[in-house]
């Protein structure tokens, strides 16, 4: 049997050969042996040491409460990819990829949060002072604030708190929940006083402040935090495989179904006559020149 | 929108008729191409709208639901991931014990080297793309021989159902599964761990904590059998193990496949970390394959156009014969297709291909 890996790499990560498999120097069934959590490894994969007894007890918290989030874009595409009954995995891996800058963007707070914390320590500033700058430039800009507001939870997401008090309560305040606490409380100010309704911190703000804070980097904040989603997403998409109908657009079922017909609604150019091979130059032509396809290009 | 009003759809079809449309206006069609509609099926109102149905979780506005448990609750109460993969994928809270197995076996799944989600995780990587796609890249590696996880736990249901109905007794359908399936990459015994005692451990750990059930006796059944059936060396691998284990703590072949697949997926999130750090981007065109690794066809010049007819080979078959001959000519075009057969099946219920191979 060959068991020489698919390309050669140098790496920092893990080896494996006959006798065990190891990661950052552990072998990862003495690891499991020890008695260690899957948290611990977590901290050993992206960060290379065993954590304290708190900052584990933060990222079982964390990556506890952001496993589930019923119909969110990660549901919702591995439901999606699985009315074709792909192999399951496919519909797992569709969720994990629908994490990108405005579902779970974990990486961009964080790297929002470092180059302001970068920029202060250059300016010397202080962080109170550097989250009244970053509110104000994101603000003035029309971006939104990484790390506030949530289309469904609107009254602030019911994680999102309960996580910066946990990271006090373990007594894990560092610069970063200093940083992010600074940058809420003007941002409510800023927006209290340009008479716009409340807008709460969502679970980026909050948990990834938290993952920042125990050590992560932007990337693994967010790898930890959307491949955790992947857990959920998966049974997402095994009920409706297991208990659903496929294809989800069946006429005989008592409610309309995801992708029946009558769900579509068409706002594109009017039904029109396909012009014949002979007319394609001129017709072409004249499309071009009267510009109307030009309000559709996408 | 809704349907055309039918004054305008006469005119159109009317248009359309008179130019005709190809093949469209045959009458070895069973419709008439001129008489359709256009525009959207309108809203149904007969039937309930469409509505998000779950038996997994639910949210609102102020909390998040799963299987009846709010989440913050269920951390704030000290649970974390393990307790929480047994609640969506069981509805139930596991014992400490059932807790303790599951943390062992997501450690021992988290990593496995340079191996093809780690692999494919780093070819992603280097396309400049997002930590999210090479993370669910990696997912997708996942599949019946490598993680074959719903295809062993879904063979060992088989076997032990027949068992349950009177047809044999447990030693006897190992003899048999290992028999029918001695050299498939889902049995769970190869010679892959002769030297590492990982998956004999994990196998201890469980039967230590009093989880070990069904699904390990019967594995422990097949890794005997199989090693009186094989002419070489085999014992219980991680696959086996794992498996095993995952089942008796409850968990479906298909929840095992998906848990172990996303379990590795932090890992490979690493693996694009480190590619990125330490490799350059790729460009498009930038990678060369050397002729040395070229066995297909020796360089050709391309025939002129017109003279197509004379160098076109047709496809074509008109008889039974014909296309065989043609299928057996077409096994020797590597990378045409015709050397694999498949069962793919609706992987709604049970997923595992039952025999894939080489023609």
């Amino acid at each position: 049997m060959d068991r020489k890996p698919p390309f050669r790499r140098k790496t920092a990560i893990s080896y494996k050969t006959e006798e065990k498999t190891v990661m950052r120097g552990y072998d990862l069934s003495e690891l499991a042996e020890a008695g260690y959590s899957f948290y611990d490894a977590m901290f050993v994969l992206f960060q290379n040491r065993i954590p304290t007894e708190n900052e584990e007890k933060m990222l079982k918290y964390e990556m506890g409460v952001f496993l589930e989030h019923s119909m969110s874009p990660s549901a919702v595409g591995s439901i999606g990819v699985s009315a074709g009954r792909p192999n399951l995995p496919v519909c797992v891996a569709a969720a994990v990829s629908t994490f990108g800058g405005v579902h779970g963007p974990g990486a961009a707070h964080g790297y929002m949060l470092n180059k302001y914390l970068e920029r202060g320590k250059k300016e010397g500033k202080t962080v109170a002072e550097m989250a009244k700058i970053l509110v104000d430039e994101y603000m003035d800009a029309k971006r939104p604030v990484m790390g506030m507001g949530q289309p469904q939870h609107i009254d602030s997401d019911p994680r999102a708190e309960p996580i910066h008090l946990k990271q006090e309560e373990l007594e894990l305040e560092g610069v970063y929940l200093e940083f992010q606490r600074a940058i809420e409380k003007y941002f409510h100010a800023q927006r209290k006083r340009q008479g716009r309704s409340y807008v709460g911190v969502n679970v980026v703000g909050s948990g990834n402040t938290a993952l920042m804070e125990i050590g992560f980097s932007p990337n693994a904040g967010w790898c930890i935090g959307s491949v955790v989603r992947g857990f959920s997403c998966a049974a997402h998409a095994l009920f409706n495989m297991k208990k659903g109908r496929a294809w989800g657009a069946s006429r005989n079922e008592p409610m309309v179904q995801m992708i029946d017909l009558s769900m579509i609604k068409y706002i594109g150019p009017e039904d029109r006559v396909v012009p014949k091979q002979e007319e394609q130059q001129e017709y072409a032509r004249k499309q071009k020149e009267e510009g109307e396809y030009k309000q559709w290009v996408i | 929108m809704g349907y055309l009003d039918k004054e305008k759809t006469d005119e159109l079809n009317k248009i359309k008729r008179d130019r005709k449309i190809g093949n469209l206006g045959s009458p070895k069609n069973p419709f008439d191409y001129y008489e359709r509609e256009y525009g959207t099926v309108p809203r149904d109102t007969k039937r309930a709208p469409f509505q998000w149905v779950s038996e997994v979780a639910y949210k609102n506005v102020h909390r998040i639901v799963t299987r009846g448990y709010d989440t913050t609750e269920l951390m704030e109460e000290g649970y974390g991931v393990i307790e929480v993969l047994f609640v969506d994928y069981q509805a139930r809270i596991p014992t400490v014990e059932e807790g303790q197995m599951l943390n062992y076996v997501m450690i021992l799944a988290l990593e496995d080297g340079l191996s093809a989600p780690a692999a494919i995780s780093r070819i992603v990587a280097r396309s400049k793309t997002f930590l999210t796609q090479a993370c669910g890249a990696s997912i997708m590696a996942f599949g019946h021989a490598y993680g074959a996880y719903s295809a062993f736990g879904n063979r060992l249901d088989g076997y032990l159902d027949r068992v349950d109905k009177g047809e044999f007794s447990r030693e006897a359908a190992a003899e048999l599964l290992v028999k029918e399936n001695l050299h498939d990459e889902a049995l769970g015994v190869s010679s892959l761990m002769l030297k590492d005692p990982a998956a004999k451990r994990m196998v201890a750990r469980a039967e230590k904590l009093g989880v070990a059930g069904k699904y390990i006796a019967f594995t422990k059944e097949i890794v005997k059998a199989a090693q009186d059936l094989s002419t070489e060396p085999v014992d219980l691998d991680m696959l086996g193990a794992t498996g095993a284990v995952m089942m008796d703590l409850g968990f479906t072949p298909e929840a095992t496949w998906a848990i172990l697949a996303v379990t590795r997926s932090f890992a490979a999130g690493a693996h694009y970390i480190e590619e990125v750090e330490r490799e350059e981007s790729n460009r498009l065109g930038q990678q060369l394959t050397p002729k040395e690794d070229y066995d297909g066809p020796a360089d050709r010049p391309v025939p002129p156009l017109a003279d197509r007819e004379k160098f076109a080979k047709s496809a074509i078959c008109r008889t039974p014969e014909e296309w065989k001959a043609r299928f057996e000519e077409m096994k020797k075009v590597r990378g045409s297709g015709f050397s694999i057969v498949e069962e793919i099946e609706d992987p709604s219920k049970k997923s595992g291909i039952k025999k894939v191979g080489k023609l």
